[in-house]
């Protein structure tokens, strides 16, 4: 029993610690491509590091009228994400945690850490605040419903809601090419571009008043309290995409943990991962902004085509 | 002391009751007095009605017995306490004792503390009313319980009887609850012409087993538990009725007074007129769907507290009756693995809504005692002024908004399980696709109701002050906030520890007509299983860990630069920042305002008032509101159309003394005739 329960935490651990480690990586790749797509240069690609460095050596600078709702919010949003990084295979086809729980324990834990950011961006008065909070809670409230249909439709066809038992369940039936995939994947990846605030829904590179919504909220943090909601927001990014691989083609994903399976599974994975932040950068490049109130005609897409996934699997 | 006995506990507490009660009404002069008496004794009766209800469930049997007996006429109320009635009695004990602690403190605020003796005599007699409904064991005591009770609310709503409002909303909850009382008694009535007796559990074994008198059965039984319960679109009485009554009446309603509805539909139309019919079940899951999204839609245009947390009942109890219609259907199709999972989740979510829904009401009242308004758009910056209460509040608002690991997100957990596990295997297409919908729907209305307590807490309690009422505002008293952080506690036990909910729940389940013995869907007391282990499972206590791993990684990282932060003023675009510059709540839930526009149809005013040129605005009048679609178009003609009829009547009642010697003597005629014509 002790060993197990090492060994459940020391997986835990590692995973939290390398999904933290890896995500600056995927916002700097990101923003290097999409440089290179607009003729510029880009960033250096570890700049995601100097920055996240440079803001938790800087002094922390608060509002004087936020009370300690302000001071928790970041640090509640990150330890939900990395809480959350726990309940997701990576690469091996068990998630260190897939005890605690599934996909409806990995929904709530992000929709916890959205509540705190959400309401302490209330606490300062500044009207930004509250402006991206409720265009926050807003996006997620309507993405919800459509994520969790999109991952009913993959985990239903499983027979199974619990992360670790899902992906080895696709390990062992291979790839199936069911229309039913394509459809479900193309719906939750909709809702990978709302929740991690990517252009069309949200530009990332904004700070105009009018277009902003994740920006707003966590406008007047500052200092290591930025880091921590920067640096969540890309674990948060990371693990969806992981999530996305993981469940729509998780070749590669080892099945034991050996090192040469681990390494296989290193390099699929990132290589996946890239193939899809390719994916994410051609969107944002090539697509405008929409309007906050257009927004909705884009996740009720993907909730038709989440509803259409389940509906031809099982009718 | 006594050993305990639970076989007479409830007679001995009622006629405890009445004794306080009498008491109460002698020290009628002295309100501080009367108070104590009537709260002490009311928190004591509940305690030891708990126990009793408690030990039901342990021992695995029952206990029944005679209330009273009138020997002339063989008259006799008795009561019998099974599983399911001890697990709601364990549920209004819950919430009753911190309730009438509370009431100890909030009562004696001078605003109330003339009417001190009122409230004492009323809320025991709500109280002993509702512990009766719960324990009946036949209908005479049920029907005099439930119209005990529903006559009590009414009193304690219209407690400020000097507001045209609180008058206004006593009527109309007393009109809705008597034409459900009506739609009870006539199928209680059916039912009794086909058995010998009146006691429940013989009643309802002859209830017909096939032909439409089923039908007609459970849709007179459902409106008539509905509109207690409060469902859409039965529920306008509710948000009107749970602002007037003083606030911590307004828990006890919320929390417990209309799960009585709750309690008769799992009674009655749910299990007790045979297996469900698949037609029946698919209702209650369309209701319960329409209720909670509908519930939570309007409760996030409602911008007085109050009524706010009045919407987010109703979108409560339609997350019970989500759970409850998968339960049905599971039952429908045989599969008792998918039955036990929804209302085990059913009445898991009746415990919860109790704990946080009353313990949301308890803090708002706080709010309302220190500012002297309901309107959150007066609030703000209470959680510098009140940390207990903003504190309290804020563990309810994440119990309610689902959010692990706190006791909401356990059972709407349960729920998702109900729909999904039960989504396999189920073979009608239709049935088919209900199942996901209902998924999504659930999922939609815990988002949205994450949404709407961020603004509830955030404008309240956070930023500025926005009136000075705000500004002023004091703690409440430590017997006000000690009921508050026991419930809070609660909240996150209830949320880590649902293994042990569910072996609790095990016995009442298995006491449901038609249940076998229950598959073990707890995993050890901090688990929950859903179909054998390999389907899911959730272990709150475990997330916990992880979540506290995580928050001192953050804190860690930090801890350099951390604990020394500088205070500025926040930037204010160049302007000064105060309170009229903050975020309204009108704002914050403006996006959502637009996107649902076909259900609120919204409508504004805006009007600028200038004095002496075109050019120089004194004042700009912003009105803005929603319609309020079932009033306007269910409500509105139904009333206009029993008007007209009861005018049209009005012939017929001129007044006059030989008319109505006419009548009598047609009447006659006509029997006599009618008598002849059938022998």
């Amino acid at each position: 029993m002790i060993p197990d329960a090492f060994l459940t935490i020391g997986a835990s651990l590692l995973q939290a610690g390398g999904m933290l480690a890896a995500a600056p990586l995927l916002r700097t790749a990101i923003k290097k491509m999409k440089a290179r797509l607009q003729n510029r240069q880009g960033p250096p690609l570890l700049q995601g590091y100097y920055d996240l460095a440079k803001l938790i050596r800087k002094e922390p600078v608060r509002s004087e009228t936020a009370s300690w709702v302000y001071v928790a919010g970041p640090r509640v949003y990150f330890a939900a994400a990395v809480a959350a990084t726990t309940l997701v295979p990576v690469l091996v086809a068990v998630a260190p945690l897939e005890a605690a729980g599934g996909i409806l324990l990995l929904v709530g834990t992000l929709a916890f850490g959205r509540f705190a950011l959400a309401t302490a961006a209330l606490d300062t008065g500044s009207p930004f605040g509250g402006m991206g909070a409720s265009r926050d809670m807003t996006i997620a409230a309507l993405a919800e419903p459509a994520l969790m249909l999109g991952l009913f439709a993959q985990a239903l066809a499983a027979g199974t809601m619990n992360l670790g038992v899902l992906v080895r369940a696709l390990v062992q039936q291979g790839p199936s090419w069911h229309p039913s995939d394509l459809l479900a994947f193309a719906g939750l990846f909709i809702i990978v571009i709302a929740e991690t605030g990517r252009i069309p829904v949200d530009n990332p590179a904004t700070h105009l008043e009018l277009t902003m919504i994740h920006e707003a909220m966590v406008l007047e943090y500052a200092g290591p309290d930025l880091a921590l909601v920067e640096w969540a927001s890309a674990v948060k990014e990371l693990l969806y995409l992981t999530l996305l691989v993981n469940l729509f083609m998780p070749v590669g994903i080892a099945t034991s943990v050996e090192t040469e399976a681990l390494f296989v599974a290193l390099m699929a994975w990132t290589g996946k991962v890239f193939l899809l932040a390719i994916a994410v950068t051609v969107v944002e490049s090539t697509n405008a902004k929409l309007r906050l109130f257009r927004v909705p005609e884009l996740v009720s897409v993907s909730l038709g085509l989440a509803f259409l996934a389940l509906a031809i699997r099982f009718l | 002391m006594m050993p305990f006995d639970s076989a007479n506990a409830l007679p001995v507490t009622l006629a405890f009751r009445l004794g306080v009660i009498a008491l109460t009404l002698a020290l009628s002069g002295r309100s501080r007095a009367a108070r104590r008496v009537a709260f002490v004794g009311s928190a004591m009766a509940s305690v030891v009605t708990g126990l009793m209800a408690a030990d039901v469930l342990r021992a695995g049997a029952g206990v029944d017995g005679v209330l009273l007996l009138h020997q002339a006429s063989g008259l006799a109320l008795v009561y019998a306490v099974d599983g399911l009635s001890a697990w709601f009695l364990i549920v209004l004990s819950v919430l009753a004792v911190p309730i009438a602690v509370y009431n100890l403190g909030y009562v004696a605020h001078p605003h109330l503390s003339g009417r001190s003796v009122f409230l004492g005599v009323t809320f025991n007699v709500l109280v002993g009313a509702v512990e009766t409904v719960f324990a009946a064991g036949d209908v005479i005591t049920f029907l005099c319980a439930w119209e005990l009770m529903t006559l009590a609310t009414a009193a304690l709503v219209v407690t400020e009887h000097e507001e045209r409002a609180s008058r206004r909303a006593a009527y109309l909850y007393l009109v809705m609850s008597h034409l459900g009382t009506g739609c009870l008694i006539a199928g209680f009535l059916a039912l009794a012409s086909a058995s010998e007796a009146l006691t429940f559990s013989t009643l309802l074994s002859h209830a017909p087993t096939d032909g439409s008198m089923r039908n007609v059965l459970f849709a007179l039984f459902f409106v008539g538990f509905g509109v207690k319960a409060g469902i859409v679109p039965l529920h306008v009485w509710l948000p009107e009725a749970h602002p007037a009554a003083p606030t911590s009446i307004s828990a006890f309603m919320s929390g417990v007074l209309i799960k009585t509805g709750i309690y008769g539909l799992v009674r009655v139309c749910a299990f007790g007129l045979g297996v469900p019919l698949l037609s029946w079940g698919v209702l209650v899951v369309v209701v319960g769907g329409l209720s909670a999204l509908l519930g939570v839609l309007y409760a996030l245009m409602q911008h007085d507290l109050k009524r706010l947390l009045a919407y987010h009942s109703i979108e409560n109890i339609g997350i019970i009756l989500l759970g409850l219609g998968a339960g049905m259907i599971g039952l429908t199709y045989g599969r008792s693995d998918v039955a036990t999972l929804g209302v085990s989740a059913s009445l898991y979510h009746v415990l919860n809504h109790a704990v946080f829904k009353g313990l949301l009401f308890l803090g708002a009242g706080g709010v309302v005692m220190a500012t002297g308004t309901r309107q959150i758009e007066r609030l703000g910056g209470l959680l510098h002024r009140m940390p207990w209460t903003g504190l309290c509040f804020l563990i309810g608002a994440l119990a309610i908004s689902g959010l692990p690991p706190l006791n909401g997100f356990a059972s709407e957990w349960l729920t998702f399980q109900a729909f999904l596990f039960g989504f396999r295997g189920s073979t009608e297409p239709l049935v088919h696709l209900l199942f996901p919908i209902g998924g999504a729907l659930l999922a939609l209305t815990t988002a949205l109701a994450a949404a709407c307590f961020v603004k509830a807490f955030g404008i309240s309690f956070l930023a500025l002050p926005r009136s000075r009422a705000a500004a002023e505002a004091h703690e409440s008293p430590a017997v006000m906030l000690a009921p508050q952080v026991c419930l809070a506690a609660l909240c996150l036990g209830l949320g880590v520890f649902p293994g042990f909910v569910l072996g609790t729940l095990n016995p009442v389940v298995a006491s449901l007509p038609g249940f076998p013995p229950p598959a073990d869907i707890a995993g050890g007391s901090m688990a929950m299983v859903s179909g054998l282990e390999s389907f899911d499972r959730v272990v709150p206590a475990m997330f916990g860990v992880a979540l506290m791993g995580g928050a001192v990684v953050a804190l860690l990282l930090t801890a350099r630069r951390g604990a020394t932060a500088r205070r500025v003023p926040t930037w204010g675009c160049g302007g000064e920042l105060t309170a009229r510059t903050e975020y309204t709540a009108t704002a914050f839930t403006k996006p959502l305002m637009l996107i649902f526009a076909a259900l609120y149809r919204p409508s504004r005013q805006v009007e600028a008032l200038t004095e002496v040129s075109p050019y120089f605005t004194r004042e700009v009048r912003y009105r803005s509101e929603i319609e309020p679609t079932f009033e306007r178009h269910v409500y509105e003609p139904l009333v206009r159309a029993v008007l007209r009829v009861a005018g049209g009547m009005k012939v017929l009642q001129a007044g006059s003394l030989h008319a109505y010697l006419g009548y009598v003597i047609a009447m006659v005629v006509t029997l006599v005739l009618f008598v002849w014509w059938t022998s």
